[in-house]
C-alpha cells in the first residue's frame, strides 16, 4: 500500500499524525507521481469525509510543493483552457481528470501541477464546506425551515402579547434584547474553525468570556452590552429593518427582497429573519408578496419591525461583533415567535445552543462565516468551549470525528473559580483596537490546510498551544492573572507565529516593544485576539498600572500608526476600551406603554422620512409613537441632543462636501491634471468608442505561441563568457536599477490606497521589511559581491511619492537610491454599466460557493444600480481625494525618468551608465545577475525581457507571436480569453534596457535630456503610439466605525510591455527561473511563497 | 380494569355553544355535536358520562340530552383553562380510569373500529392511560398538543409517550418530539381523546395550586404523567375537526356526509355547486 494512504487510514495517532514532508522530502519524481496516482484512486473510493479531505490536501501539497521542485520536471507546459473553465465553474473533478490525462500523456510539468494543486485545494475546501452546510441544515431546530416553502405552511405566529396595543399610549409592546460580545482569552490557535473542531475535537478548546464594552473616553462612559436589538409589531404589512449604527432602514414588501443580502447594509438583519424561521430559507424563490406571510403570522394589515444597534464598536474588533449581533437578532425573533420558553430574561442552555446553530446558518446564508466560539456572547460570563466527538444522535456521526456545535461549560464561582478572578482580570487587562481591519480569510485557510496535513512544525506548535490552554485555565482557576499573561504572550510568540507567521506584523510588534520598554516588569503580557493582530488586542498589566497603561497605549498606538500608515492599511484610528464581564449573556425585556419606544438614534434615522408625510398618511401607530416621543424627549435625559442630531441629519452638510471637492480640485491642479484630455476620454467612454471590450486586438489577429528556440534559457546563458561581460559592466558602473513603485498595489490591499512598496510584509534577518528595503538589500548584496555601486531609482506616483521619498530619505541615507517622481495622473470615472456587465458576464469569472455566489450577484446588481444612479462615465469624486485619482500605468514611469530629470541626474553622476534594469516592486527575485546583463549586452538589443513559464495563476498576457512578430501582449488585448492558454510564457515585467538605444527610439539622445520641451514633445508623441487600456479597479471607501465599501471604478493605463510592438526597438527574450521572475501580488500568496523556498531564495540574494 | 365513565369538557368561553351545533350524521340523522360525541362514547361501552359546562348552560344542555339520567353535568365555576375544566370532573370520576373527549372536536372514523372504542380497549389491555394521536404535518403542530416518544416494539400503532408539549413550534418539536419511523416533518398530535388515570387529577390539583388563580392547560400535567406511570399513545388515522376553527363546522359536516349514506347526493351537489361557481 502507498505510504501516504497508510498514514491517512491509520488509527494509531503516532502514524496518523505523521507529516507529509517527512515522507515526501526524499522521494524521487517517479515515487511522487506513483503516490499521487494511488491517492487519487483512494480518495475516490474512501467514504470517510476526513480521510478523503486529507487525501485531497496531500495531493494538493505534492503538486504545489514537491513535484515542481524536482530536477526532472519540465518547466514548460500548457494548461488547457477547458480545464481552467471547469475550475472557474467549480467543476473540480472534471478539471482534475483533464490535467491528469495530460500528465499521463506528457509527464509531469510545472504548469499542470499548478492546475492540479489548485483543483485539489479547492475541492478539499469545497468538501469541507459542503459538510458544514449539511450539518447546519441537519441541526435539529433548523431542518423544518428548509421544508416550509409556501407562506400558507408557515407554522410560526407572533406571540399574542406583542400584538396587543397598550390602551393608553396606543403603542405595541417592544421586545428589547441586549447581548454582550465575546473575547477568547486563550487564543486557540484557530482551533475553533469548524473544519478543525470536526477533524480533531480534542484539540479544539477555548476560554471564552462575554463582555460589556465601551470606548474609553473623557465623558465617563461605562461598559454596557454593546449589542442591542428590538422587535415589535407595526400596522403596515411590511418587514421594516433598521440598522441604527449603519444608518440604514428599509421596508421589505416582497419575499425575494429578504434574500437579497447585499442590496443594502441590512444583510445581517435579513439573515436573522431567515435563520429564525420568520421567512424560512425554504421560501426562497416563492415569488410572493410578503403581506401574505405576514397576515398569517401577525394579522391582516400588520407587519413587524426589527432594529439593531452596535454601540460604538468598530469593525475588525476581533470580538465577534457581527456573529453576536446576528445571534441577538435571531434570539429576539425566536422569542417573538414563541421559539423560546420565556419571552424575556436569559435563555436556557438548549435555547442558546439553538441560537448558535441558527447563527451559523445565518452566516452561511450571508456568505460569511465565523468560528464555533463566536456566538459565545449568547452565554453568560466565563466558559470553556470544547469540541465534542460526534455520537450516533448527531448528524455528523460516521462522517467526522467531531460535532459541528461544541459544548459550552460555564465556569461559576462556586465550583471552579476564585471569587475575585473577574475583578482581577478587569483590573489588569487593557483591550484595544489597533485600527487595522484585515481579511482573516486567507489565514483561516492556511491553518486548516496545515492542520489537516499535519505539517510537522505546525502540528508540534498546535500541541504546545493545547498545553498552554490547559495552563491558562489552571491559572484562571487559581486567580493568577500574571500567569495567564505569561502564557498568552508565550502563545503569541510561539505557536501562533510558528503556525502563521503573518499573524503578527511590524505595527503590533512596535507597540509591544514600546509598552515593554515603558512598563518593564509591570507589563505582564500580550494577548492576540481573533485571526490576526493589529485589530483587537489585549495587554495585561500589574493592576496598579492599568489606568496609566490605558492612557499610554492609546498614544503609543497613534504614534506607531503614524509611523506605518503609508504601508499598512488602517481602517480607523486606534481606540482603547473599558470592559466588564457580562454575567447574563443575551437577555431581553418587554417594553410596554410609553416605555415601548425605540432607541433615540432610531428616531434620528427614521424621523426625517416620517415627518415628510402628511398626518393622514401616517399609520395610527406612527401617530401614536410621534405623540409619545414628543412628550418623552422633553422629559428624559438620554434624549439630550436628540433635536440637534435630528437637524444635522435632515439638513445635508453642504459645507463639508464643498471642502472635499475643493481639496480634490486643488490636488488635480497641483499634479498637472490634463482636463481637456480627460473630457475627451470621458466622451469616448460614454459614446462607446472605448471600453473594456475595445481593449482587444482585432479578432482576425494571428496569435501563436513562442518556440523554445526563439528565446534564451537562463541556464543556457549562465556561461562564463556572459558572466564576465556582465561583471565588467557592473564593475564599470554601467547599470542602474529602476524599481517601479508608482502603482497602488490594489490587489495587495484590495484597493485600500496604501503604498504597497512600504508594506513590511515579512521578516528578514529578524525584522519586518518592506519591498523597498528588500530591493535595496539586493542592490547592497550586488555591490559587495561584484565590487560596484549601483544607482537605484524608485519610481513613484502622486499616491506613493511623498511616502516613498520620505522613507528613502529617512532610512537609507547611505544608499545610492533616488526617487523619480511621477507626474501624470488621471481622474477615476464611475464605470459604464456595459463595462461592468462585460467584466462580470462576458469574461470568465470564478464562481463562488453556492450561497456566496448569490451574495456576490446581489452585490453586483447593487453596484450596477450605483453606477446608473450616480452617472455612468462621470467623474468619481465621492471618496478621499487620493482614492479619486489614479496612476496611469507603468508605461509613463520610464519616460518620467526623462521628463523629471532623473535620467539626466543619473548620467551626470555616473557618465558610464549605459543600461537600466527595470522591474516591478513585487518581483523580489530580480537582481543584477551578471550573466543576464552580459547576455543583454552581447545581443546588442534595445531591450531584453525576462519571462517565466506559465502557471495557473499567471494571468494577464505573456509572450506571443502577434501576426508573426514576437512581442509581449497584455491579457486585456487578447481577442479571446482562450488565447492566453496557448501561450507558454508569462511576462515577469523585468526589462534590461540599453539607454541610448531607447532614447533613440524616442527620437532623443543624452544631450537632448536637457531640453525639456523636446523631451515632452517626444514622450507625448510616443505615448500617442501606445494603446490606452480601459480597466476597472476596486477602490475602498471607508465610513462609519471601520466600515468599508468597495466600488469598481474606471481608469486608463498604458503599459510598458507594449513597447515590444515597436518595430524599431529590437528585443530579446530570456526565460528565467521562477524564483527570479515570480511576483507577489496578493497577501494570500505569502504562505506558499514561504513554504516553497521562495523566501529563502530572496534572503540568499540580499544583504541587510 | 374496566372503564365506565367518560368526561367531556364543553365550558370554554369560545366553545360553550359549539357542542350544541346541529349536524347531519353519517346515517342521515340530525344530531347536535354533543349527541354525536355521546354516541362515540356509548359505542365504546361507556354509559356514564360527565359533561363540564358553564353553570348557566346546565339547563340548556340537559334539554339537549333529553334529561338522560346517566349524563351528569358538572359546573365549571372559574374560567381557569382546559386543565381546570378537567379537574372539575375529579369528583364525578373518582378513583377510576376514564375516557375524556373535548366538546369542540368531532371525530370521523376512517376504520371499522371507532376511535373511542379502540382507545378504551387498548387502555384496558395495557392497564395504563392512553391518548389517541394522529400523524400531523409540522406546519399544523402549533395548533395541537404534541408527543415525543418511541414505538412500542412489535406494534404498529402504539407508542410510549416520553414528552408532551402543548402547541410546540417546529423548532422545539424537532429537538424534543422526533419519533423514529415517522415521515420527515411529521409529528404525533393529540386527537383530543384520551383514557386517563386518576393520577391526572393529583397533577392538575398541584397545577391549580401553583398557578394561583391563573389559567392552566392539560398538556403540562400529561407531560408530568409520563414520569409517573406508563403512558401510551394510540395512532389513529381518523379525522378530527376543530369545529370552533374557521370553517371547522363546515368541514366536519362535509366529512360526515362524504363518509356516510348521503355521499353520492352531496358529491353531485358539490359538483353542481362548483360548476355554478365556475360559470359565475
Amino acid at each position: 500500500m502507498s505510504t501516504l494512504i497508510s498514514i491517512i487510514k491509520a488509527t494509531d495517532p503516532e502514524i496518523k499524525n505523521r507529516s507529509l514532508d517527512e515522507v515526501c522530502k526524499n522521494m524521487t519524481l517517479n515515487d511522487l507521481v506513483i503516490e499521487t496516482i494511488a491517492i487519487e484512486q483512494y480518495r475516490k473510493e474512501e467514504t470517510n469525509l476526513y480521510n478523503r479531505v486529507r487525501a485531497l490536501f496531500f495531493l494538493y501539497a505534492i503538486h504545489r510543493f514537491y513535484i515542481p521542485y524536482q530536477q526532472k520536471v519540465s518547466t514548460r507546459g500548457l494548461l488547457p483552457y477547458i480545464a481552467h473553465e471547469h475550475l472557474l465553474k467549480r467543476r473540480f473533478e472534471e478539471a482534475i481528470q483533464i490535467f491528469l490525462s495530460i500528465q499521463k500523456e506528457h509527464g509531469a510539468n510545472e504548469g499542470i501541477s499548478s492546475g492540479l494543486a489548485e483543483a485539489y485545494h479547492q475541492l478539499a475546501f469545497q468538501t469541507l464546506a459542503d459538510q458544514v452546510k449539511l450539518s447546519v441544515h441537519s441541526t435539529a431546530g433548523n431542518r423544518w425551515m428548509f421544508r416550509i416553502s409556501h407562506p400558507s405552511d408557515q407554522p410560526l405566529r407572533i406571540l399574542k402579547v406583542l400584538k396587543e396595543k397598550d390602551e393608553n399610549s396606543g403603542l405595541y409592546p417592544c421586545l428589547h434584547e441586549t447581548t454582550p460580545v465575546r473575547m477568547d482569552i486563550s487564543h486557540s490557535c484557530w482551533s475553533d474553525i469548524f473544519f478543525l473542531g470536526m477533524d480533531y475535537p480534542e484539540g479544539a478548546n477555548v476560554l471564552n468570556i462575554s463582555i460589556d464594552l465601551c470606548i474609553k473616553d473623557d465623558m465617563g462612559s461605562t461598559p454596557r452590552p454593546p449589542i442591542e436589538t428590538w422587535f415589535r409589531v407595526i400596522d403596515e404589512p411590511v418587514i421594516r429593518l433598521s440598522s441604527i449604527d449603519l444608518a440604514a432602514s428599509s421596508d421589505i414588501t416582497d419575499l425575494s427582497e429578504v434574500f437579497d443580502f447585499a442590496k443594502d447594509y441590512l444583510g445581517l438583519l435579513k439573515a436573522a429573519v431567515i435563520a429564525s424561521g420568520i421567512v424560512p430559507p425554504g421560501m426562497e424563490g416563492a415569488g410572493l408578496p410578503l403581506s401574505y406571510l405576514l397576515e398569517r403570522m401577525v394579522g391582516k394589515g400588520k407587519g413587524i419591525e426589527i432594529a439593531s444597534k452596535v454601540n460604538n464598536i468598530p469593525k475588525g474588533s476581533r470580538l465577534a461583533v457581527s456573529t453576536n449581533l446576528l445571534a441577538s437578532l435571531i434570539s429576539v425573533c425566536m422569542r417573538a415567535t414563541g421559539q423560546t420558553e420565556q419571552i424575556t430574561g436569559i435563555l436556557q442552555e438548549e435555547e442558546r445552543r439553538l441560537v448558535a446553530a441558527k447563527a451559523i446558518l445565518g452566516e452561511w446564508l450571508g456568505g460569511s462565516g465565523g468560528g464555533w466560539q463566536d456566538s459565545g456572547g449568547v452565554w453568560p460570563g466565563m466558559k470553556i468551549i470544547q469540541g465534542v466527538e460526534s455520537t450516533s444522535n448527531d448528524p455528523e456521526h460516521g462522517v467526522s470525528r467531531g460535532r459541528l456545535l461544541p459544548q459550552h461549560t460555564v465556569l461559576s464561582n462556586t465550583d471552579t473559580l476564585g471569587g475575585d478572578i473577574r475583578e482581577k482580570l478587569q483590573d489588569s487587562l487593557v483591550i484595544v483596537h489597533g485600527g487595522m481591519a484585515q481579511d482573516v480569510g486567507p489565514v483561516l485557510e492556511m491553518v486548516t490546510e496545515k492542520y489537516l496535513l499535519r505539517s510537522q512544525k505546525e502540528w508540534t506548535a498546535r500541541q504546545s498551544a493545547i498545553h498552554y490552554f490547559d495552563e491558562v485555565v489552571d491559572k484562571l482557576k487559581s486567580g493568577d492573572i500574571k500567569g495567564i499573561a505569561e502564557f498568552t504572550h508565550k502563545n503569541f510568540d510561539g505557536p501562533i507565529q510558528e503556525i502563521i507567521p503573518w499573524a503578527t506584523n511590524v505595527y503590533t510588534e512596535t507597540i509591544i516593544e514600546t509598552v515593554r520598554k515603558e512598563f518593564g516588569e509591570n507589563f505582564w503580557g500580550f494577548w492576540m485576539m481573533g485571526g490576526m493582530s493589529g485589530g483587537g488586542m489585549g495587554f495585561i498589566f500589574a493592576p496598579a498600572y492599568k489606568k496609566q497603561a490605558q492612557l499610554r497605549i492609546l498614544e503609543i498606538m497613534l504614534a506607531a500608526k503614524k509611523q506605518f500608515e503609508h504601508g499598512i492599511p488602517f481602517a480607523m484610528e486606534p481606540v482603547v476600551y473599558d470592559f466588564k464581564i457580562n454575567e447574563y449573556g443575551t437577555k431581553a425585556e418587554l417594553l410596554n406603554g410609553i416605555a415601548a419606544l425605540m432607541h433615540e438614534d432610531y428616531y434620528t434615522l427614521t424621523l426625517p422620512k416620517t415627518i415628510k408625510k402628511e398626518l393622514n398618511e401616517l399609520t395610527e401607530c406612527q401617530r401614536n409613537e410621534l405623540a409619545v416621543l414628543s412628550s418623552t424627549y422633553k422629559n428624559t435625559s438620554h434624549y439630550n441632543g436628540f433635536v440637534n442630531n435630528l437637524f444635522d441629519r435632515m439638513i445635508p452638510q453642504v459645507q463639508g462636501e464643498n471642502n472635499h471637492q475643493e481639496v480634490l480640485n486643488n490636488l488635480l491642479l497641483e499634479l498637472g491634471f490634463h482636463a481637456a484630455q480627460h473630457q475627451q476620454i470621458k466622451n469616448e467612454l460614454k459614446t462607446g468608442k472605448i471600453g473594456l471590450s475595445k481593449n482587444r486586438l482585432p479578432a482576425n489577429t494571428s496569435i501563436d505561441d513562442v518556440l523554445s528556440e526563439e528565446l534564451a534559457e537562463q541556464a543556457a546563458i549562465t556561461t562564463e563568457e556572459y558572466h564576465e561581460i556582465g561583471l565588467q559592466a557592473l564593475k564599470n558602473k554601467e547599470l542602474a536599477i529602476v524599481t517601479l513603485a508608482g502603482g497602488a498595489g490594489s490587489r495587495w490591499t484590495k484597493g485600500a490606497g496604501v503604498v504597497k512598496s512600504l508594506h513590511p510584509f515579512a521578516k528578514f534577518d529578524g525584522k519586518h521589511r518592506n519591498f523597498i528595503e528588500l530591493h535595496l538589500a539586493k542592490t547592497a548584496a550586488t555591490n559587495v559581491k561584484f565590487n560596484t555601486e549601483l544607482q537605484h531609482v524608485f519610481t513613484s506616483s502622486y499616491l506613493t511619492h511623498k511616502a516613498v521619498s520620505g522613507f528613502i530619505v529617512n532610512n537609507n541615507k547611505n544608499s545610492n537610491a533616488v526617487v523619480s517622481e511621477g507626474k501624470v495622473i488621471g481622474l477615476r470615472l464611475i464605470p459604464m454599466e456595459r463595462d461592468l456587465r462585460f467584466m462580470w458576464e462576458e469574461v470568465s469569472q470564478k464562481m463562488l460557493d453556492e450561497q456566496a455566489q448569490k451574495v456576490q450577484q446581489s452585490v453586483r446588481s447593487a453596484l450596477i444600480n450605483w453606477a446608473r444612479t450616480n452617472g455612468e462615465g462621470e467623474d468619481y469624486r465621492d471618496n478621499l481625494s487620493a482614492q479619486c485619482i489614479h496612476p496611469v500605468g507603468h508605461w509613463y514611469e520610464i519616460p518620467n525618468l526623462f521628463l523629471n530629470g532623473t535620467l539626466q541626474q543619473l548620467i551626470h553622476e555616473n557618465p558610464n551608465l549605459k543600461h537600466i534594469m527595470i522591474h516591478n516592486i513585487d518581483t523580489l527575485g530580480a537582481n543584477a545577475d551578471p550573466a543576464i546583463l552580459g547576455y543583454h549586452i552581447s545581443q546588442g538589443a534595445g531591450m531584453s525581457i525576462e519571462v517565466i513559464s506559465r502557471k495557473l495563476d499567471d494571468r494577464g498576457g505573456g509572450l506571443a507571436k502577434i501576426n508573426g512578430h514576437l512581442r509581449l501582449v497584455e491579457g486585456l488585448a487578447l481577442p479571446d480569453e482562450k488565447q492566453e492558454f496557448k501561450l507558454s510564457y508569462y511576462n515577469s515585467n523585468t526589462f534590461w534596457i540599453n539607454i541610448d538605444y531607447l532614447l533613440k527610439v524616442f527620437g532623443l539622445n543624452r544631450t537632448d535630456l536637457l531640453n525639456k520641451t523636446l523631451v515632452e514633445q517626444q514622450v507625448y508623441k510616443m505615448a500617442a503610439r501606445m494603446p490606452s487600456y480601459v480597466i476597472i479597479k476596486d477602490v475602498k471607501k471607508r465610513w462609519g466605525k471601520g466600515q468599508e465599501d468597495i466600488f469598481p471604478v474606471t481608469q486608463f493605463e498604458k503599459l510598458w510591455g507594449d513597447m515590444t510592438s515597436l518595430p524599431e526597438l529590437a528585443c530579446s527574450y530570456i526565460h528565467v527561473e521562477r524564483n527570479r521572475g515570480q511576483q507577489l501580488k496578493e497577501v494570500a500568496q505569502l504562505d506558499g511563497w514561504l513554504r516553497d523556498g521562495s523566501k529563502d531564495y530572496i534572503d540568499s540574494i540580499c544583504k541587510f | 380494569m374496566k372503564i365506565t365513565k367518560a368526561l367531556i369538557t364543553a365550558a370554554g368561553p369560545d366553545q360553550r355553544n359549539l357542542a350544541l351545533q346541529t349536524l347531519v350524521d353519517r346515517d342521515g340523522q340530525r344530531k347536535t355535536v354533543l349527541e354525536i360525541l355521546i354516541s362515540e362514547v356509548r359505542n365504546a361501552g361507556i354509559e356514564e358520562i360527565g359533561i363540564v359546562v358553564l353553570p348557566d348552560d346546565i339547563e340548556l344542555y340537559k334539554s339537549i340530552v333529553n334529561f338522560d339520567t346517566q349524563i351528569h353535568f358538572i359546573a365549571q365555576d372559574k374560567a381557569r383553562g382546559y386543565g381546570y375544566a378537567v379537574l372539575c370532573g375529579a369528583a364525578f370520576v373518582g378513583n377510576d380510569y376514564f375516557l375524556h373527549l373535548v366538546g369542540d372536536h368531532l371525530y370521523v372514523n376512517r376504520s371499522a373500529q371507532p376511535c373511542a372504542k379502540h382507545l378504551v380497549e387498548i387502555a384496558q389491555k395495557h392497564q395504563c392511560p392512553v391518548s389517541a394521536v394522529t400523524s400531523t404535518r409540522e406546519n399544523l403542530i402549533p395548533n395541537y398538543g404534541t408527543i415525543g416518544g418511541r414505538r412500542i416494539p412489535a406494534s404498529t400503532d402504539l407508542y410510549q409517550i416520553e414528552k408532551v408539549i402543548e402547541k410546540p413550534t417546529p423548532t422545539l418539536a424537532e429537538q424534543k418530539l422526533i419519533i423514529p419511523g415517522l415521515r420527515a416533518g411529521h409529528y404525533l398530535c393529540f386527537l383530543g381523546m384520551h383514557v386517563l388515570s386518576p393520577t391526572i387529577f393529583t397533577l392538575l390539583a398541584t397545577k391549580a395550586e401553583q398557578t394561583e388563580g391563573q389559567k392552566f392547560g392539560l398538556s403540562e400535567a400529561l407531560n408530568e404523567l409520563t414520569t409517573k406511570e406508563q403512558y401510551l399513545a394510540l395512532e389513529k388515522n381518523d379525522l378530527r375537526f376543530d369545529i370552533g376553527s374557521r370553517y371547522g363546522l363546515l368541514k366536519a359536516q362535509l366529512a360526515l356526509a362524504l363518509t356516510g349514506d348521503d355521499r353520492d347526493q352531496i358529491l353531485s351537489e358539490l359538483v353542481e355547486f362548483l360548476t355554478i361557481r365556475n360559470l359565475s
